[in-house]
């Protein structure tokens, strides 16, 4: 399946519900599971609290980024790593291809990284005659599949267990009837020769804590273990904005991410790495590079409104309880972060003309806002894209000029109360159709008449 | 390169020029609700671990778990063995490289009762901990922390390259939602703590 663009959202949704209903089935089914699941690991802990304390530890770390990054990458050099600094994904490549390169580097495994996803490292590295492979049991179907990850969390919830049968039968010879404790263990199998022969594993980086350098990696399976203590070199790509400011700070986020990514209450892996391996250690890596990432993030750091996107964890829970997201999976996207936090970061990475329409395919219900471990206004900065798009002109001429009249209509209480009167007693397509909230809502669906009184005047009267 | 670092601190600065500060909340509480895990950190770390598809099993002395262990360690072929574990924790069974022991045995440098997690150093031997189908680790009871906060923090003055915190056997749900274990780190892991 080749990669979209985000501008064919509309379309690659459409084409979605209509040739494969199936992924609607599977991606509804798995964000369901997922998010009761979060609704359990929250009820156990005081998650209220703890989103409260998290926020704010993120804001204190991204108001003072500056310091901390410094810090951090002092303390990764004390322990021998060395730190990189890549202003593009381009910048970001080079930098792995220099590696590559002066180590002849000719096989690399990989742990799940959406970093990687965001600077397309394996079609790059594919190009430069480097095999990568994809060790995480989900990014393993997808990369057989050629597909891009369809969740934040689980890239392959999009495909059933018959498409994994059908895939390993083709690749790993598996019986067609093979139960999934079978198909895992061929792919175990396969994919622990790629481990012992690699001679490079990459990583992302869920969190990197400043004040002892430590980069923390979150998995179940096992492999980013693997990835990053097997192979003879490690290469980590880390977002500037996944810094905390101290090691114990790791505790609440490795804890409350895993509730509301898995429900767990940590992930069933955990990487705390320092550097590579020492004199005393009998295995580990001989070289670990860590790999800062900006591509944007700087960009929307310096936005007034839309910087607490930055808090961002990459737990995929506001993916799970988006009645949007559940309807196409993350394909109809078009871009490595899919559902509610990619629609709010994909204007400040991609720039806001690229990232259209993302910022309009939501409902605005807010569900978003309610499970996010980290509180990023999501609702709210979705609008607040949309205002910006409507002011650059990037929206339809119809919704623009509705946008305006109500803006203006809103300020000046005479005014708005005269223009519900005027949309009470026209007649309803003359009118309702102008409402800039209704859209494309109503193309294919009829918009219920108002009532001819006003909640305000009901509330006035008192309701029973 | 030092070029990309200069511009990527001076565009943070630059952003956080207007910004106001926020300052650190302080320490985290792990606040839970009464009662929600019990008091005793062995207990907790038991009730979690077990509850993630781990196995836990409790001795009084080394006597008793080395007994133990004659008999368990007798049902695999070979066994990759962590530099530190101590001579009366170590099995008289054929020793093999961690790519194909059947068994291999790690000792913890702390447990975690609020994640059901055990610590493990890198000073041990990484591929012990993680190529063997099979993972028992012993760890004290003295070691087992009530908070991952505390556990951090009592670690903090002495890292080693790597830690890994393992809560239970390898699991995944990526082939249709289905968890299995196993798939790439042990799909079977024993705590086995000394009292």
């Amino acid at each position: 399946m080749s990669r979209t663009r985000p501008s064919e959202y509309k379309a690659t949704a459409e084409g979605i519900l209509r040739d494969h209903p199936e992924m609607r089935t599977a991606v509804t089914a798995a964000t369901r599971t997922f998010n009761s699941h979060r609704v359990h690991g929250f009820g156990e802990v005081d998650a209220e609290r703890w989103r409260d304390w998290m926020h704010q530890v993120k804001n204190h770390l991204l108001t003072h980024l500056d310091t901390y990054l410094e810090q951090a990458e002092s303390n990764l050099v004390t322990h021998g790593a060395r730190v990189h600094w890549a202003e593009s994904a381009e910048d970001a490549r080079t930098i792995l291809a220099d590696i590559t390169k002066s180590h002849e580097v000719r096989r690399i495994v990989k742990g799940k990284s959406m970093l990687s996803e965001e600077l397309e490292l394996n079609t790059f590295l594919g190009e430069h005659g480097v095999q990568v492979r994809e060790t995480d049991l989900g990014e393993y179907i997808i990369q057989l599949l050629d597909e891009p990850p369809s969740h934040i969390v689980g890239p392959a919830i999009h495909r059933s267990l018959e498409d994994c049968r059908e895939l390993f039968g083709r690749e790993l010879g598996t019986p067609p009837d093979a139960s999934p404790e079978e198909l895992a263990a061929a792919a175990r199998r396969a994919l622990r020769e790629d481990f012992l022969k690699a001679d490079l594993g990459i990583s992302g980086g869920n969190f990197l804590a400043a004040d002892t350098g430590t980069l923390a990696l979150i998995e179940n399976e096992g492999n980013i273990r693997l990835s990053t203590s097997v192979p003879r070199i490690h290469v980590a790509f880390v977002g500037i904005e996944k810094l905390l400011p101290r090691l114990e700070d790791l505790s609440a986020f490795l804890q409350l991410t895993t509730r509301a990514a898995t429900g767990a209450p940590i992930g069933n892996y955990v990487s705390l790495l320092q550097g590579p391996r020492r004199n005393d250690e009998p295995h580990g890596p001989d070289e670990l590079h860590v790999v800062l990432v900006d591509n944007g993030r700087t960009r929307l750091l310096a936005d007034e409104r839309a910087w607490e996107a930055l808090r961002c964890v990459r737990c995929g829970a506001c993916l799970n309880i988006c009645p949007v997201y559940r309807q196409t999976g993350g394909h109809a996207y078009g871009w490595a972060y899919s559902g509610p936090i990619g629609a709010i970061l994909a204007p400040a990475y991609l720039g806001l003309e690229e990232a259209m329409p993302l910022p309009f395919a939501s409902s605005l219900c807010g569900a978003c806002a309610d499970v996010c471990p980290v509180r990023i206004p999501i609702p709210d900065l979705l609008v607040y894209w949309r205002e910006r798009a409507v002011e650059a002109g990037l929206t339809g001429r119809t919704e623009a000029a509705g946008m305006r009249a109500y803006a203006a209509a809103a300020e000046r209480p005479a005014l708005f109360g005269a223009a519900k009167h005027l949309l009470r007693h026209l007649p309803w397509e003359m009118g309702g159709r102008a409402l800039p909230v209704l859209g494309h809502w109503t193309d294919e669906r009829t918009a219920p008449p108002p009532s001819r009184r006003s909640f305000s005047s009901l509330w006035k009267e008192g309701i029973d | 390169m030092g070029d990309a670092r200069e511009r990527i601190l001076g565009r943070v600065r630059q952003a956080l020029e207007h910004r106001d500060s926020v300052e650190h909340p302080g320490d985290f509480g792990a606040w839970r609700p009464d009662g929600a895990l019990p008091a005793d950190p062995v207990e907790a770390f038991t009730k979690l671990f077990t509850a993630a598809g781990g196995e836990v099993r409790h001795f009084d002395s080394e006597v008793a778990a080395r007994t133990w262990l004659d008999g368990f360690a007798s049902a695999f072929e070979t066994v990759s063995l962590g530099v530190t574990v101590e001579g009366a924790l170590r099995p008289e069974r054929p020793e093999a490289s961690p790519v194909s022991a059947s068994l291999g045995i790690s000792m913890a440098r702390c447990a975690v009762a609020e994640t059901g997690s055990l610590v493990l150093d890198a000073r041990d031997g990484r591929r012990t901990q993680l190529l063997p189908p099979t993972h028992l680790v012993w760890v004290r009871a003295a070691d087992v922390h009530a908070t991952l906060t505390g556990a951090l923090s009592a670690m903090k003055e002495d890292l080693p390259s790597g830690l890994g915190l393992h809560s239970g056997p390898s699991k995944s749900a990526d082939i249709g939602q289905i968890t299995v274990k196993g798939v790439h780190g042990p799909g079977r892991v024993i705590a086995a703590i000394l009292s």
